[in-house]
């Protein structure tokens, strides 16, 4: 499969970027073009943050009583 | 990766109250404002690790998935708030992201079908999109993401949720057909044919998009 999108290759001055040079980039299948958007996408940091407050408020849970580890219960 | 669970980690620092800020002090004797105090730390380290290891493959899928941002916020938070609650219950008979993965895959799927029954429509607008690219360095790269992530948006809107599914699970590397096909509880023949079928359709789809 070659499916086609315009990246651009230089970041800067913008004005002249999106005027000028943009590029066809082809990809080889669809799972590239996934991979290449997930790499693009970043993880807002504010989730990580938010998680580590609900992680220290929520009482954790008991530790597994050994006889149900040996019982496979 | 043996982790502790929670019950076993030393205790972490205080939770701050949110909306509540402290106020600025001073270096004694100075004017000089103490240093900004550190950000949170993890209340069992070992799950900071996992989030850092993981969080980018499950956020993914949620954005993808969900259609929104805000919405895959959210999601990639409860999920691996579900998974630091049920560290115990971890078996460890999958690896650990697929077991991350299930836990998405079930509440992407429970939230989906629950806007389905309230029939609301969930469209990301240009602002939440701006979110999505949070972090990223320049303009320019915001919209590139924004451009190649709308394309895909809109051609796995057009697909079935099994083949949308099947091909963001398949994108990742870590995870083999047996593994991918254990998530969608389907046999591995049956997920090489539909990933045939779907890769076909993503495709006419994406050239849509152009």
């Amino acid at each position: 499969m070659k499916q086609e999108t315009k990246l651009s290759q230089k970041q800067e001055p913008l004005a002249e970027q999106t005027a000028e040079a943009q590029t066809v980039r082809e990809f080889a299948s669809t799972e590239e073009v996934l991979r290449t958007d997930a790499a693009q996408t970043t993880v807002p940091p504010e989730i990580g943050e938010r998680l580590k407050k609900s992680a220290a408020r929520i009482r954790p849970p008991e530790a597994r009583p050994w006889w149900k580890n040996l019982l496979g219960r | 990766m043996n982790i502790p669970l929670p019950s076993q980690a030393a205790a972490g620092p205080p939770v701050k109250l949110k909306g509540l800020t402290p106020p600025v002090r001073n270096e004694p004797g100075t004017d000089q404002p103490l240093p900004a105090p550190p950000p949170a730390a993890w209340p069992v380290p070992e799950f900071g690790a996992l989030y850092e290891e993981h969080s980018r493959p499950i956020y993914y899928l949620t954005l993808r998935f969900l259609a929104d941002p805000q919405k895959a916020e959210d999601a990639t938070h409860d999920v691996f708030l579900k998974a630091f609650r049920r560290l115990d219950q971890f078996r460890g008979e999958a690896s650990i992201r697929t077991w991350l993965y299930r836990i998405a895959i079930n509440h992407c799927q429970n939230l989906r079908q629950s806007w389905q029954n309230r029939n609301i429509q969930t469209s990301a607008d240009d602002a939440l999109w701006e979110g999505a690219a949070a972090g990223t360095d320049s303009p320019l790269q915001a919209l590139e993401t924004k451009e190649l992530g709308q394309r895909i948006l809109t051609a796995l809107d057009a697909l079935p949720d099994e083949y949308s599914l099947l091909l963001l699970l398949v994108a990742d590397e870590e995870l083999s057909y047996e593994e991918v096909a254990a998530l969608l509880d389907q046999s591995t023949d049956a997920v090489r044919g539909k990933l045939h079928r779907a890769r076909k359709a993503f495709a006419v789809q994406f050239a849509k998009t152009a």
